[in-house]
């Protein structure tokens, strides 16, 4: 009895209420690998890499729908960040082709073809085909032209949009991320824990909808 | 809290040493008196260190998220958390992961609260023995499919759920857990054993 007394005390004693961090996760300008309103009260910020299935699996199951809803409508801005993983051939060199569509304005396109035909170009190493087909032809001769210098087979370092995704990758170890894909949720300044693996939206939208009620 | 949480997370670390301690004493006394009174103290320890697992795990997943205040609210997002991180692992569907995230929390702080009042101690022991062998078994079932603790792809040398987690977590929870359902069973027969008949007193007999 009385260490129910004790618990239940315990429970209504109200800790400190922690400051609003400002991380330097959420870019501030430049944003350009992002979705939705830098305003909205949640921010999810999310690691991953092209190549990995679990990733595709959250960009298929919970991405992709909570654009279409909670992005859409104001309630979460979704921030992405490349962490291409040495084990994956392509992944690298995806980044590069996503990095280089951002600077364009063709970033959610890109990123849809990407993960809808990972199976293909992650078998053959023929990214291009997939991104020429995501967006209009005078915009692909516009990434053509930032890939110079960028494609599988030219030396590390020559492709200039290498220093985006690597300073992504140095973001990536400060969390640290363990796996992709990895997010960091972030509610009005607040940074949660970072988790890692794909997660259904409908359990994702539960904790926001969690989060919008406090 | 911090404190109280800090000490519970202490109790169920390293808690179990108290228990084996205690179970190997018991075994090499020899006179039945202090051995059953030298239970009877193990199994109120062992009560604590179980429940303080219980109490642990549960606090764990209820607690607020940073920067948020203890409310019904909080702990309602804190569940909604944890059933993130259920899903990850891929175990179960969503529904069910969803389930188990709302249910857990409660039962563990149910079970941890059962087991310190000492309240027929032999049923909560064999109750948290029989969540530990289910645990246990979670964990080999994941060991043989191949599955990794740390989920997705992984950048640096992932955490199995091997030997070493079964080992470890069988040392900490399963152990003492089994050691108070024993020793709470082993009790309750001795106190409940028939005496020994006192002998009649022969009546006179009728001529």
């Amino acid at each position: 009895m009385l260490s129910i007394v004790v618990f239940g005390a315990t429970l209504h004693a109200t800790p400190r209420v922690a400051a609003p961090q400002v991380s330097p996760l959420v870019p501030t300008s430049d944003a350009i690998e992002t979705y939705g309103s830098s305003g909205a009260p949640i921010t999810m910020i999310v690691f991953t890499d092209y190549e990995c299935p679990s990733c595709r699996a959250l960009y298929e199951n919970s991405l992709r729908p909570m654009i279409n809803d909670y992005v859409a409508s104001g309630k979460v801005y979704l921030v992405h960040h490349n962490f291409p993983l040495p084990q994956h051939k392509y992944g690298y060199e995806a980044a590069r082709w996503a990095t280089a569509a951002a600077r364009v304005g063709e970033f959610a396109n890109v990123e849809a073809a990407l993960y809808d035909n990972q199976d293909a170009w992650a078998a053959t190493g023929d990214i291009s085909k997939y991104i020429s087909a995501a967006m209009p032809t005078s915009e692909f001769r516009k990434v053509e032209q930032l890939m110079k210098g960028c494609s599988f087979n030219d030396a590390p370092g020559s492709c200039p949009l290498d220093a985006s995704i690597n300073a992504d990758r140095a973001l990536g170890e400060e969390i640290p991320v363990r796996a992709t894909p990895t997010y960091v949720i972030m509610y009005k300044g607040h940074r949660l824990p970072a988790a890692s693996g794909a997660v259904s939206w409908p359990i994702l939208k539960q904790f926001f909808d969690s989060l919008l009620s406090q | 809290m911090d404190t109280l949480a800090a000490a519970l997370n202490w109790l169920a670390e390293w808690g179990f040493i108290f228990v084996v301690a205690g179970a190997i004493a018991a075994f090499c006394i020899r006179d039945p008196i202090q051995r059953r009174s030298l239970v009877r103290s193990l199994l109120v320890v062992g009560g604590i260190v179980l429940g303080s697992i219980f109490l642990a795990a549960a606090y764990g997943k209820l607690k607020p998220i940073p920067g948020f205040p203890w409310s019904w609210a909080s702990m309602k997002t804190s569940i909604a958390l944890f059933a993130i991180q259920v899903e990850s692992y891929n175990l179960l569907s969503s529904s069910a992961a969803n389930t188990v995230a709302h249910v857990l929390p409660f039962g563990e702080l149910f079970l941890g609260v059962w087991l310190i009042s000492g309240v027929w101690r032999r049923y909560s022991s064999l109750l948290a023995s029989l969540v530990f062998v289910g645990f246990m078994i979670a964990i080999y079932s994941a060991y043989r499919r191949g599955l990794k603790i740390d989920c997705g792809c992984g950048v640096g040398p992932p955490e199995e759920a091997g030997p070493a987690a079964l080992l470890r977590d069988g040392m900490r929870f399963l152990l003492p857990a089994l050691i108070v359902t024993t020793g709470a069973f082993w009790l309750r027969k001795q106190t409940s054993a028939p005496r020994a008949a006192p002998t009649p007193v022969s009546a006179p007999a009728v001529r």
